[in-house]
């Protein structure tokens, strides 16, 4: 009754035209800036917070919000369309993503993601609606332990995403975790891996990676490869339609990680990122062809589509409950909340519920927004594929270049991603998986200083592991992951003797 | 780690517009400083040793914006970002830049981060021009923690210095860690066993709230809000007289606790070493200046901070006596390169 009462309260705070107008700028001009590669939700809300000002709070945070999960909507596409991530949310999109786009189907990719991050984020805004008081303090029930054994689940999938073969894929996760002890080592405050350069202090970006390994490396081989089609001259964008049948196979990813994603959004520690790669590796492990995912799999691409943007709602959680931000966004939006005049902080929903439930009601209005205004733009957007190769791969070279310097400012990140292009380029010659390192390197470096916060808090004592039964289940759930591919595979191929067997006899 | 720089990012950008909106405010002090002597030839350019977000851009860009509105100074003064290394690739701009024209925003890190041996350069190396503002340091405890004063912390404490653990958003030895490690040494405590949890992806504060840590040792806005709530119980400011304020007014100081300690986390400007004295004469003045005008003050109780102007000597001599204590503590503690 209640959430009732309090969801009308927030359209009443949405449905006047300055807020309808605003929610629709917030959502168009995060969907824009999504779209370019690198430039992310925190650069589109630090783009958007000058006109914020002097504005009412619940309006301003209406339009910041809009751009952040406009932002996320958006970042799909040119993951899809040129393999280079718009945001880092949407690397895992790109999985399947683009190779759908190369096969001639870019506007059924499109189209797929769109359905899916509407399918994502309105599915988790109603699950915020309910369920966001409630899940307040399961946002602080994860502490170290349990990060670092969700870190360790996540990880465990590595092997899930190398193609062919496993020791490839193990050696480019160790090469990602390697990267991820670069710089000043948090809980000790000792250089690792620096040499002196304080460029390197606070680590490396990981849009960098992402950038270098996926786009610049796309590059380098359609420079080679003049043969192939992809990126530009390409006359062929295909429909936008969707089968039945592809709608019916979709359906189960969306309802999964619409529920998964909104989890990990909730805690601070994991947010969009985490969760799309979470999602694309479980719907992979449980898929009946796992083979198919990285080839233009539309569940691999649903699945992180789904959870990104359910994720971004989840994010919302511990903002506007506890007023602790969740990620590197939604702490932006914090500090928007301040100029404004609105301190965050648990007491929000009671000094603010104009803030809290017109943000809610808000959401709901963008998500439709976005699906209108993304859907019947799918074809005008997919001619991007129309613009000659040389011409579209400068375009690719100069906003990954734009993208990177625009967040660090230094051109030594722009040799950095130059660096990592070269890397991601001769890992594609000699078949390295590019994916467990980007993998190993957004999950090792918090996998590591959870653990070790964990055992000083302890005192060094690993028991600190067993204490707690999240953790406890979330580790069982790693051991039979790392496990159950080698038993299954030995059970199978027992099978196969005795059926081999059975017809020698 | 970059998140509660972040957290600010957007002030500094809303301020920047804040200020404009508010044209109408009178120009109070246009010439106060020129009189014929040094006055900038060229835009000064501002920096701010982080990325966009954090205290040091949100300073950096309202103190431009103040000096541009209210014609404090008649050149421009563009804030730029120069992140990176804790605020080492920007001091290392500043340094190579040199001369007139070039001015950054700073706090205590200038004293942490050379310390902890991540930059070559320290305060010794720039010219002090003005303090600006002050903020003080909270120590947190959950709502439900056993201790209800800094004297049963720091009573655990003394007893066995691993039975508590200590969470900050910031480096082992930089600011939340020392200013609690400067506390409890007041107190009489063994520092050198003392359990400190950093959380540079700003988890901090969860941790606190699901009883993950004891203490949580954050900036006086961070604790406000959460103890208002009734989440978090605030044992000590480190402010060295009690606050004024709704909430702050509750937080008892170090000091009303019988522990003879406090700690500022200062801001101010400073400028290239081979600084000019009559530039540096300039800049100290117009800080001086701006620092009196409504614009400024509106902008100041905006932000929560508290004025704490400092000229150019009396900050220099504040620093080399910050540093001398803090690199005793680290060393103490095993911290200090």
């Amino acid at each position: 009754m209640d959430t009732i009462s309090n969801m009308l309260y927030g359209f009443q705070v949405v449905l006047t035209f300055q807020n309808i107008l605003f929610v629709f700028i917030g959502v168009l001009a995060g969907t824009l800036i999504g779209m370019l590669p690198g430039l992310g939700p925190i650069s589109a809300i630090a783009i958007m917070i000058p006109l914020s000002y002097g504005m009412d709070p619940a309006s301003a945070l209406i339009l910041m919000a809009g751009v952040y999960y406009g932002a996320v909507f958006g970042g799909s596409t040119s993951s899809i369309l040129l393999n280079a991530p718009g945001i880092s949310g949407t690397v895992a999109t790109s999985f399947d993503g683009y190779p759908l786009a190369k096969q001639g189907m870019a506007g059924k990719a499109l189209a797929i993601a769109a359905i899916s991050s509407f399918a994502g984020g309105t599915v988790s805004v109603v699950a915020l609606m309910l369920v966001a008081p409630l899940m307040a303090s399961f946002a602080v029930s994860f502490g170290p332990t349990e990060y670092f054994a969700l870190m360790l689940l996540g990880l465990t999938a590595i092997a899930s995403l190398s193609e062919g073969s496993t020791v490839k894929a193990l050696i480019s996760a160790t090469i990602g975790l390697i990267i991820a002890t670069i710089g000043v080592d948090q809980q000790t405050g000792t250089q690792r891996f620096t040499f002196g350069s304080p460029n390197l202090l606070e680590g490396i970006d990981f849009l960098i990676i992402a950038l270098g390994l996926f786009a610049l490396a796309e590059v380098c081989s359609l420079i080679l490869s003049r043969k192939s089609k992809m990126m530009g001259g390409n006359t062929n964008v295909g429909s936008l339609k969707i089968t039945k049948k592809e709608a019916k196979d979709i359906s189960g990813p969306i309802a999964r990680h619409s529920v998964l994603g909104f989890i990990l959004g909730v805690l601070p520690g994991a947010g969009a990122t985490i969760a799309s790669f979470m999602s694309y590796i479980t719907e992979k492990k449980i898929s009946k062809d796992p083979s198919s995912f990285g080839k233009g799999n539309i569940k691999g691409l649903a699945a992180p589509e789904t959870s990104n943007n359910a994720a971004t709602s989840g994010a919302f959680v511990p903002l506007l409950t506890l007023g602790i931000p969740g990620s590197g966004t939604t702490a932006v939006l914090l500090g928007a909340l301040l100029v404004v005049g609105v301190q965050p902080g648990p007491l929000m929903l009671t000094d603010h519920p104009d803030v809290f439930w017109g943000v809610i009601a808000s959401m709901y209005l963008g998500n439709i927004f976005l699906l209108v205004l993304n859907l019947p733009l799918i074809p005008f957007i997919a001619r991007i594929l129309y613009i000659p190769k040389a011409l579209l791969i400068s375009l690719v070279i100069i906003f990954c270049m734009i993208g990177v310097y625009g967040v660090s400012f230094s051109t030594f990140d722009l040799y950095l991603l130059l660096a990592f292009g070269i890397i991601g380029f001769i890992m594609r010659l000699i078949n390295f998986p590019a994916a467990p390192l980007i993998l190993a390197f957004i999950l090792g470096g918090m996998m590591e200083q959870s653990f070790r916060q964990a055992l000083t808090i302890s005192n060094g004592s690993y028991m600190t592991f067993f204490d707690s039964t999240v953790t406890v289940v979330l580790l069982v759930l790693s051991v039979l992951s790392l496990t159950l591919p080698f038993i299954k595979s030995k059970l199978s191929k027992k099978k196969e003797e005795e059926e081999k067997e059975h017809l020698a006899s | 780690m970059k998140k509660r720089k972040s957290m600010f990012m957007s002030l500094l950008l809303g301020s920047a517009l804040v200020m404009s909106a508010c044209g109408s405010s009178e120009s109070s002090s246009s010439s106060s400083a020129d009189g014929g002597e040094w006055s900038p030839t060229k835009p000064i350019e501002m920096i701010a040793p982080a990325g966009a977000g954090g205290g040091w851009d949100t300073t950096a860009r309202t103190i431009s914006k103040v000096m541009e509105k209210e014609n404090v100074i008649d050149k421009r003064m563009a804030v730029a970002n120069k992140p990176g290394g804790g605020g080492a690739v920007g001091w290392s701009y500043v340094d190579k830049k040199g001369g007139d024209h070039t001015l950054f925003v700073t706090s205590p890190p200038i004293l942490f981060v050379p310390l902890n041996g991540q930059s070559d350069l320290g305060h010794n190396d720039f010219t002090p021009i003005a303090g600006v503002i002050a903020d003080y340091s909270a120590f947190t405890v959950p709502a439900n923690s056993p201790y209800d004063s800094m004297n049963d912390l720091v009573e655990a404490l003394k007893e066995d210095p691993t039975s508590v653990s200590v969470v900050g958003d910031s480096s082992p030895g930089s600011m939340d860690h020392m200013a609690f490690v400067k506390a409890v040494k007041a107190a009489g405590v063994d520092i050198k066993q003392l359990k400190y949890v950093s959380a540079q992806d700003g988890s901090g504060m969860s941790m606190l709230l699901g009883n993950k840590v004891d203490v949580y040792s954050t900036g006086l806005a961070e604790a406000t809000e959460q103890a208002r709530a009734g989440k978090v119980k605030v044992l000590a400011v480190t402010s060295p007289e009690p606050l004024e304020g709704e909430t702050v007014s509750e937080f008892p100081t170090l000091k009303e606790q019988g522990i003879d300690d406090e700690f500022i986390v200062w801001r101010g400007i400073m400028g290239p070493k081979d600084m000019s004295a009559e530039a540096r004469a300039f800049y100290e003045q117009a800080v001086k200046d701006m620092m009196e005008t409504d614009e400024w003050k509106a902008q100041r109780d905006n932000f929560g901070w508290n004025d704490n102007f400092m000229s150019g000597e009396e900050f220099q001599a504040f620093l080399d006596q910050e540093k001398e204590t803090m690199e005793s503590l680290l060393k103490e503690v095993g911290l200090a390169k």
